[in-house]
C-alpha cells in the first residue's frame, strides 16, 4: 500500500481545470517521479498533497487513512518557487521552518547543526540570507526541508541552482534519505535524474495521468523491440521472421548494426542465427528508450 | 486552527521587529520628543526671557518715545538726536543689541512704519512688545485728535476684556474648571496617534505579506502552517510590537517628564500655580460668590486681569489633573487594536495579490479613503464633539477607531462606547473572513497582475 493515495482528485480554479480525476499512488520506500510539461497541474497536485490546496473531489490518503493536517509534520516540501527571508540569519531562519514542522527547540538546534556540519557549513550560522551566494542558500533549504525527518519527502526541481558538484551532492543525499526509509517525490524537468533516481513515476499532461508505473516497465514498454549487436567478421543480412537489419556501420571489420525483432521473436533467436553465420558477437544489448523520448512522444502526441 | 503554529509565527514577526535598529531609536528617542514638547515651551517661558537688552530708539514721530520706559528686562535709549545711519554705524560702539526706526508720522494713513535692526534675530516677544507700544503711542495720538476731554479716561471705561471660565458638571453636581483647549490638543493629538498607529503598522503587514511573496518564502511556509494561521500570526505579531512600542512610550515619556521636571524643580513652580489658582477659587466659593456675583460687584477691577490671567493656566492645569488618563489609555489601546486588527486584516489581502509594493496602489484605494475620511473627521470632532456627522463617523467601524478616539476627552455616554466597540469588532470579524480567503489564494499567484475582479472571484472560491 502506497504513502499517499490520491483517488480521482480534481480540481478548478474558475472556468480552468487543472486536475480530472487525477489517482496515483506512490509505493513507500521508494523515488516517485512526477513529470509532465510546465502547466499540467502538478504543482497543484503537489500542493494538494501538502494540504496547501484543498480538492474540489476525490480523496487522499497518506498512510491508508484521510491524510489530516497534522500529517503534514511528517512532509517535507522544497518548492519550485522557493526562497528564503532575506534579512534574517541562517541559523535563526532553520530554526523557525524547523520549528514550524512540530520540532523542540533542543532536537531543532541539535538536527541543523549535524546537517551544518555535514555540509560543512557551520560558519554561516549568524550570516544572513542577503550574503549567501544562490548555491549556498539552496543548500540552506534544502537542509530546512529534510530536518524534521520528513517520511514524506516531495522535491519540485530540487537540482535547479546547485552547480554539478553540488547537485551530486543533493543527489547522493536523496539516495541516502531513501535507504533511511523515506518516500520520495521528485518533481522534475530533467530525465536523466529521473532515470538515474526514479522507480516509479506519473505523467500528467492536461490535466489527466497519461501514463503511470515502474520506469523500467514503462521504458521497455515504449520500446519497439530492437537490439544492438555489435560482431566482427562479414555483414549479415535480415533473416525472414527472425529480425530486421535497421543499420549496420561498419569501422574496419567491426560493425554495429541495429536490428528489429519480427513479431513472435525473442534475443535466443536472434542470437543463434547470427552465430549460425559464422561471425564473432562481440555485444547483444536491448535498446530502451530515454525517459526523455518517452516524455515527449507522449506529450506531443496527445496534441 | 494551530495554536502552537500561530504562536512561533508571533514569536518571529515580534522578535525580528523589535531586534531591529529603527524600531529601538524610535522607541526611545519618542519618549525623548514627546518630554521635549511637554517641557520645553514652559522651559522657554520660564528661563528664556529676554534679559539685560539694551535697545535704541530713533523716534522721528516725536510722540512714541515716551511709551518706551526701561525695565530690568530691556533698558530703552532715546538717540532720536542721531541719524539712523550713523547710529548703525556706531551700533556695536554703543553695546546696542537691537535699534528700532521710527518713521515721521504720515499725514495720510495718519501712522507711523517702524524698522528694527538687530545684530543677532529679535526674538518674538520683543517684536510685539515695540509693536504694542508704537500702537497705543499712536492710538493715544489719534484720541487726542478728537480733541473731547476725557476722551482716554471714556475709552478704558469702554474697553471690555471678558474671559470665559468652564467648568464641566460632573454627575454629582460638582463644578470642574476645565480648559476646552486642552480638550481639544488631547483630542487631536490622540486621533492623530491612532492614526498614525493604524496606517504605520498595518502598512507594515502589508509590507511583511509581500516581502514572503517576492521572496517565495511562502510556499515553503504554507506547507507547514495554514495560510490563515500564518496571517493571523502575523498581524497579531505586529500589533504587539506596536502594544510594546506604545507602552515603553507612555512609560518613558512619564518617567522622563516627572525626572525632569524634578531635576530642574519645574514641577514646585506649577504646583504652586495650581494651589494658588485653587486657593482662590475656594476662597470666592467661600464667601458665597461665583464669578458673575464677583464681576457684578464689580470687585476690584483692576485685579480682575489677573485673576482671568491665573485661572487659564489654572483651567489647563486643573483640566490637566481632573482627565482620566486610565480611560484615555485604555480607550486608545481598545480602539487602536480593534481598528488595526480591521485595516491590518484588509491590507494583509492586499499584500497577497501583488508581487510588489509598487503594484499595491491601485488596489489600497478602498482601504486607504475610509482611513483617510475618519482621519479628517476626528480632525475636526473637537469643533462639535456631538454633532451628526462625528457621532456616526465613531458608530461606522472604518471610522469609528480614529473618529471615537477624538471624542473620548470630551466624554462619551457607556452605550455609545459599547455600541461602536460591537460594530467594530463585527465588521473586523467579517472583513478578517473574507481577508483570509483572499491571502490564501493569493499568496500563491504569481505573474499575472491582480484586478478587484480576481479579488472577487477569489473571495467565492472555496
Amino acid at each position: 500500500m502506497g504513502i499517499i493515495q490520491c483517488k480521482d482528485v480534481c480540481k478548478s480554479f474558475g472556468e480552468k481545470i487543472a486536475l480530472d480525476h487525477v489517482s496515483v499512488d506512490i509505493p513507500k520506500g521508494q523515488i516517485f517521479g512526477l513529470l509532465g510539461p510546465n502547466g499540467a497541474g502538478k504543482t497543484t497536485l503537489i500542493r494538494i498533497i501538502n494540504r496547501i490546496t484543498i480538492p474540489n473531489g476525490g480523496s487522499v490518503l497518506f498512510d491508508g487513512r484521510p491524510i489530516t493536517q497534522d500529517d503534514v509534520e511528517k512532509i517535507g516540501y522544497l518548492p519550485e518557487e522557493r526562497g528564503l527571508y532575506r534579512k534574517m540569519k541562517v541559523g535563526e531562519q532553520a530554526m523557525y521552518f524547523a520549528r514550524l514542522k512540530g520540532m523542540s527547540s533542543r532536537d531543532a538546534a541539535a538536527e541543523l547543526k549535524k546537517w551544518f556540519v555535514k555540509f560543512g557549513i557551520e560558519s554561516w550560522w549568524n550570516k544572513k540570507v542577503e550574503e549567501l551566494s544562490k548555491g549556498m542558500a539552496q543548500k540552506v533549504q534544502f537542509i530546512t526541508t529534510v530536518v524534521h525527518k520528513p517520511s514524506l519527502l516531495i522535491l519540485d526541481e530540487p537540482f535547479s541552482g546547485f552547480d554539478p558538484v553540488n547537485a551530486q551532492v543533493i543527489r547522493e543525499e536523496i539516495l541516502r534519505l531513501k535507504e533511511e526509509g523515506a518516500t520520495i517525490i521528485l518533481s522534475t524537468h530533467n530525465m536523466e535524474s529521473v532515470e538515474e533516481l526514479c522507480d516509479n513515476i506519473a505523467l500528467i499532461n492536461k490535466s489527466h495521468v497519461v501514463i503511470s508505473g515502474g520506469v523500467d516497465e514503462i521504458r521497455r514498454k515504449y520500446g519497439n523491440n530492437n537490439v544492438e549487436l555489435v560482431y566482427t567478421g562479414g555483414a549479415i543480412s535480415s533473416a525472414e521472421g527472425i529480425y530486421t537489419v535497421l543499420s549496420d556501420g561498419d569501422e574496419g571489420g567491426r560493425h554495429t548494426a541495429v536490428l528489429s525483432l519480427d513479431g513472435g521473436s525473442c534475443g535466443n533467436a536472434v542470437l543463434s542465427d547470427v552465430l549460425s553465420r559464422g561471425v564473432t558477437v562481440n555485444s547483444f544489448k536491448e535498446l530502451v528508450p530515454r525517459m526523455n523520448d518517452i516524455f515527449i512522444k507522449l506529450v506531443t502526441e496527445e496534441e | 486552527m494551530k495554536f502552537r503554529n500561530i504562536q512561533t509565527v508571533i514569536a518571529r514577526e515580534y522578535l525580528t521587529r523589535v531586534k531591529k535598529k529603527s524600531f529601538l531609536l524610535i522607541t526611545f528617542l519618542g519618549p525623548v520628543f514627546f518630554a521635549a514638547i511637554c517641557i520645553v515651551p514652559s522651559l522657554i517661558m520660564f528661563f528664556a526671557e529676554d534679559n539685560g537688552k539694551r535697545v535704541g530708539i530713533i523716534d522721528q514721530s516725536g510722540i512714541v518715545m515716551e511709551k518706551f520706559v526701561s525695565t530690568d528686562a530691556v533698558a530703552y535709549t532715546d538717540y532720536s538726536a542721531e541719524h539712523p545711519d550713523s547710529l548703525k554705524a556706531h551700533f556695536k560702539g554703543y553695546g546696542l543689541d537691537a535699534m528700532v526706526v521710527i518713521s515721521p508720522i504720515d499725514s495720510v494713513s495718519r501712522s507711523v512704519s517702524v524698522t528694527a535692526y538687530s545684530s543677532s534675530p529679535l526674538s518674538v516677544d520683543m517684536k510685539e512688545a515695540i509693536g504694542s507700544k508704537v500702537d497705543d503711542a499712536i492710538e493715544d495720538w489719534r484720541l487726542g485728535l478728537y480733541d473731547v476731554g476725557d476722551l482716554k479716561q471714556i475709552m478704558s471705561e469702554v474697553k471690555s476684556d471678558v474671559s470665559v471660565t468652564t467648568y464641566t458638571l460632573g454627575e454629582d453636581g460638582e463644578e470642574k474648571l476645565s480648559s476646552s483647549e486642552v480638550y481639544m490638543i488631547i483630542s487631536l493629538v490622540l486621533s492623530m496617534i491612532i492614526y498614525m498607529f493604524i496606517a504605520m503598522f498595518s502598512g507594515m503587514v502589508m509590507q511583511s505579506v509581500i516581502e514572503e511573496k517576492a521572496s517565495r518564502v511562502v510556499e515553503v511556509l504554507v506547507s507547514s502552517v495554514k495560510a490563515t494561521e500564518l496571517m493571523f500570526g502575523k498581524i497579531i505579531g505586529v500589533a504587539c510590537v506596536a502594544l510594546t512600542q506604545f507602552l515603553l512610550w507612555v512609560v518613558l515619556t512619564a518617567v522622563l517628564v516627572t525626572g525632569v521636571s524634578a531635576f530642574i524643580g519645574f514641577d514646585s513652580i506649577m504646583d504652586s500655580t495650581s494651589v494658588q489658582t485653587e486657593q482662590m477659587n475656594q476662597m470666592a466659593q467661600g464667601l458665597g460668590m461665583d464669578q458673575d456675583m464677583m464681576e457684578a460687584a464689580g470687585m476690584a477691577m483692576p485685579s480682575a486681569a489677573e485673576i482671568a490671567d491665573q485661572s487659564e493656566l489654572g483651567a489647563i492645569m486643573s483640566t490637566l489633573s481632573e482627565l482620566n488618563y486610565v480611560q484615555l489609555i485604555l480607550g486608545f489601546i481598545v480602539y487602536f487594536a480593534l481598528g488595526y486588527l480591521l485595516y491590518a486584516s484588509l491590507f494583509a489581502a492586499i499584500g497577497s495579490a501583488v508581487e510588489n509594493e509598487a503594484d499595491t496602489q491601485q488596489l489600497q484605494i478602498p482601504v486607504t479613503i475610509p482611513l483617510l475620511i475618519a482621519f479628517f473627521i476626528a480632525f475636526y470632532a473637537f469643533k462639535a464633539p456631538d454633532s451628526a456627522v462625528v457621532f456616526w463617523g465613531s458608530m461606522i467601524p472604518f471610522t469609528s477607531p480614529i473618529v471615537m478616539l477624538a471624542r473620548i476627552p470630551f466624554g462619551v455616554p457607556a452605550w455609545e462606547l459599547a455600541l461602536s466597540i460591537v460594530l467594530l469588532v463585527a465588521a473586523f470579524v467579517a472583513c478578517a473572513w473574507m481577508s483570509a480567503k483572499i491571502y490564501r489564494i493569493g499568496i500563491l499567484m504569481f505573474g499575472k497582475k491582480t484586478t478587484f475582479k480576481d479579488l472577487w472571484k477569489w473571495l467565492k472560491q472555496d
